[in-house]
């Protein structure tokens, strides 16, 4: 007779969500139950062990969860598990390993349940089921501790300086005769975009190196004659590794040797060359590194390797797992640095400190980089407004502009922000006023509200100061706050504009997908958070742009209960995160092939794990009641 | 006295061709290889409920078994059964185990409770704790009912913890000491099934400990065993 004794179902049915289960379905994971123990300080789960293999229910004992991402600064995030508690639901929905590292306590039993065994059981039994899935609020901390330790294992594998050089090196080295002249080695090397030039004989063995760095020394200043051997003035003394050298090994030689450069050889060969900053590039790309850079940068090149340098480090934060909240105020803020150094480089060519118009022009952000949401996908939104200076009318000082807006449009284009499709640029004369004019243009939106004045509304009214004379911006903001605040009709129609664009939930709750069965979640999910989140401020005279502040600043004034508006940010922030992961693992696939990089915001429902997808339903939920809110108060 | 020694001395009876055609098929089974390593190994831990502790006149009265494999309890792998008695238990046996007399008498045949008890045995090796009463009772239970000579390879955790755990040995003795040590609740204290549950817990934490003193088998826990049990020269 197999038996299990009455015990073990009275331990278990003490305890949630076991209490509120099925008799048979308790049975039935008993039945399939094993347990085990583990001496104290003895590892029970950890990231290392790949795609989570059981739940663990605790019999008796304590389960501690650490945090395995190494943190430099806090030592906080420790879990406490006790007996009846259940780990780790949140990995095993989602089918992927466990963030912490869970260790035993004390001397403890756990049961155990399959993998398999549990995705059945969450089939069989709904309030197993809602239990697993149920408080967004555990399941958004669950969902973002396990794509930090996904991202953070990706990139500790590469980039690693413990990586092999083998791994590092990107192209096939550039290589030229002995007895190429000087002047065709640096010809190749401008032509080539490459800081170095190596010189091999026929058999492929290295013989000399020549750098950027070599130029002003050996070339320029002593004024050779650039028709004789390159090798004469190459360095011959060579520091090189062989391919299965680790990246730390070459960083220290650099380090000892005072080189910028190694030769990657093998059997001789030579069959890469690593930089300096190839290694740089392994390590965390510091922040001030990349300010200062931009603050420093003279020439578009430079800026347009800044721009690659944002996005590489927004990969980095994400790894190290910093909220999407700080994550796309951080690409926003450097963004703003890059565009405003574009700016400031353009402007300081077409209107010199002497000019009239240098105290007067400020170049402005409009939509997400106004709101400072942008993402890896960021379209130019701007605008330019002026002051008219004594002695010229506006259209005088707009055609003095246009061409230089024009130029910082391309310019920008080229750092990686598309021009608009809409032609919201500073370079179209519609968008390039003085404060007088913007003003008009509002009031009639303001008044007209039409559909397109509206649509404008949407994109203008988030504008920011981005460079230059920022007052004429404060004092345009304070115009409008003031111009639209008592203004019931235009929020009114600019409620119901939001209202036309509904989450994409069925009645069932279930999504209800568009085009190749995919959610856009631009449209979707974020929109109707920002559009509430404008309508809001502006009824209560908030100022600010970006959405997360608007929904804390106006929250009060709009007898929201706090809880509630954090519930909507977390859910905001949440189909923000989803976005910016979409957009990071279109960009890591495409970038092989080189070139198209376009982004989208659409996603199919179907492919998201079981956890993401309950939190992206959870959140459009919450975007339905935000909904519910601004058709309470405008009584649509 | 009369009763006992027809219990001793009656040749026993020959058991129906069903009932001994399970038992030749456990007994044809191949037997169980000692040095099997933990993590591949089953081991059953056994816990019986009797009349009373004398040997000569006591009677089983339930058998709880739970099965260990590769360190692990499987909840379904476990055993229990009440013999039917042919009297009942004197009445502060029935307070302790909590069998009252109607379960005593509604149990299984006994010949049929064995063989059942065999088949979810099979050749695994048995623990107990303080095994010296566990493994008289059910020999002597084989013998009456199935005419079996029921030699089985067996280890006492009540000598082999302490070999473990040498620092403990002192002031750890009978079981309800070693589960305290270890946070091993026992829901129903003297209840065959639930006595084996928690003994078999102790197992799990022999086993974990055994692992770190590089003991590999169940032959190298016998010897450590020896070593601890009573008369075994020091």
């Amino acid at each position: 007779m197999s038996a299990i004794h009455p015990s073990e179902l009275t331990f278990i049915i003490r305890h949630a969500p076991f209490d509120s289960m099925e008799l048979e379905h308790v049975m039935w994971m008993l039945e399939r139950m094993h347990l085990a123990y583990y001496a104290q300080g003895e590892i029970i789960a950890s990231p290392e062990q790949g795609e989570a293999t059981r739940m663990w229910v605790i019999k008796q004992g304590v389960v501690l969860g650490e945090q395995s991402v190494a943190k430099a600064s806090d030592s906080d995030t420790w879990l406490e598990l006790m007996e009846g508690e259940c780990f780790p639901l949140g990995a095993l929905l989602a089918k992927r390993r466990v963030a912490s590292i869970y260790r035993a306590g004390s001397d403890t039993f756990c049961y155990e349940l399959a993998a398999a065994d549990f995705h059945t059981l969450l089939g069989m039994s709904a309030p197993f089921r809602d239990f697993c899935t149920r408080r967004i609020a555990n399941l958004l901390e669950h969902s973002k501790h396990v794509i930090q330790a996904e991202f953070s294992h990706s990139s500790a594998e590469q980039q690693s300086l413990a990586s092999p050089l083998s791994a590092i090196i990107r192209r096939a080295p550039v290589t030229c005769a002995p007895d190429t002249t000087v002047q065709a080695a640096l010809e190749i090397m401008r032509e080539q975009r490459i800081g170095s030039m190596v010189a091999t004989d026929q058999q492929g063995h290295p013989l000399g190196i020549l750098t950027l760095h070599d130029v002003l020394e050996r070339v320029a200043i002593p004024q050779i004659d650039t028709a004789q051997a390159v090798i004469n003035i190459m360095s011959t003394e060579l520091s090189s590794l062989p391919p299965h050298a680790l990246a730390h090994e070459a960083a220290l030689l650099m380090a000892r040797r005072g080189f910028r450069h190694v030769l990657v050889v093998e059997e001789h060969k030579l069959i890469g060359l690593l930089s300096e900053k190839d290694l740089f590039a392994l390590q965390r790309v510091g922040l001030r590194q990349i300010g200062s850079t931009i603050r420093h940068a003279d020439t578009p090149e430079v800026l347009q390797q800044a721009a690659a340098d944002i996005r590489h480090m927004a990969h980095n934060m994400m790894a190290q797992g910093v909220a999407p909240e700080q994550l796309t105020q951080f690409i926003s803020t450097f963004n703003d640095l890059l565009t405003a150094r574009v700016v400031e480089l353009e402007c300081a060519a077409a209107c010199p400190s002497g000019d009239p118009l240098h105290e007067s022009i400020c170049w402005m952000a409009l939509g997400s980089e106004g709101r400072l949401e942008q993402t890896l996908k960021t379209d130019q939104d701007n605008a330019i407004i002026f002051k008219v200076p004594e002695g010229m009318t506006a259209n005088q000082v707009r055609e003095k502009l246009l061409p230089l807006a024009r130029r910082i449009n391309e310019t920008l284009d080229r750092c990686g922000f598309p021009l608009c499709k809409g032609e919201i640029m500073a370079s179209n004369p519609k968008w390039c006023l003085s404060r007088e004019e913007w003003q008009e243009v509002f009031t009639k939106w303001v008044d007209s509200g039409a559909p397109e004045s509206l649509l404008h509304a949407t994109i203008f009214f988030d504008f920011r100061a981005l460079y230059g004379a920022e007052y004429l911006v404060e004092q345009l903001r304070a115009w409008l706050t003031d111009h639209v605040r008592g203004n019931q009709r235009f929020l009114h129609q600019m409620a119901a504009n939001s209202l036309r664009n509904r989450p994409p939930l069925g009645i069932v709750r279930d999504f209800i997908v568009g085009q190749g069965n995919t959610i856009d979640l631009k449209l979707n999910g974020i929109t109707p958070f920002v559009d509430a989140a404008r309508i809001f401020s502006l009824a209560t005279g908030v100022g600010k742009t970006n959405t997360v502040q608007r929904l804390r600043a106006s929250a009060a004034a709009l007898r929201v209960p706090a809880t509630e508006v954090e519930a909507w940010i977390n859910a905001f922030l949440f189909i923000q995160m989803l976005r910016l992961r979409h957009h990071y693992e279109e960009a890591s696939a495409q970038l092989p092939d080189g070139e198209t990089r376009h982004l989208d915001n659409r996603i199919d429902p179907a492919q998201l794990n079981e956890l993401d997808r309950r939190i992206l339903k959870e959140a459009f939920r919450q975007a339905r009641k935000v909904q519910a809110k601004l058709a309470l108060d405008y009584q649509l | 006295m009369k009763r006992l020694l027809k219990r001793w001395f009656a040749t026993p009876a020959r058991l129906p061709p069903a009932q001994a055609a399970r038992l030749a098929a456990w007994q044809d089974a191949a037997p169980a290889v000692l040095s099997t390593p933990f993590a591949q190994a089953r081991y059953v831990v056994v816990d019986v409920e009797t009349t009373g502790l004398n040997l000569l006149t006591d009677t089983l009265i339930s058998i709880g078994a739970v099965a260990v494999v590769g360190g692990r309890i499987s909840l379904a792998d476990s055993f229990s059964v009440v013999l039917q008695q042919d009297r009942v238990s004197r009445r502060e046996n029935i307070l302790i185990h909590g069998i009252s007399g109607t379960v005593q008498r509604e149990g299984a045949p006994p010949a049929d409770a064995l063989l059942d008890f065999l088949a979810y045995l099979g050749k695994s090796p048995l623990v107990a704790f303080h095994a010296a009463l566990d493994e008289a009772m059910i020999r002597r239970a084989m013998r009456q009912y199935l005419n079996l000579s029921f030699k089985h390879p067996w280890l006492d955790l009540a000598y082999l913890m302490p070999a473990l755990y040498p620092a403990l040995a002192r002031n750890h003795r009978v079981l309800d000491d070693w589960t305290g040590r270890f946070g091993i609740h026992n829901a129903a204290r003297h209840d065959a099934l639930a006595d084996a549950m928690v003994t078999a817990q102790l197992l799990q934490v022999a086993l974990v400990q055994a692992r770190l003193k590089h003991v590999p088998d169940f032959s190298a826990l016998r010897d450590l065993e020896k070593s601890a049990a009573p008369g075994f020269p020091a």
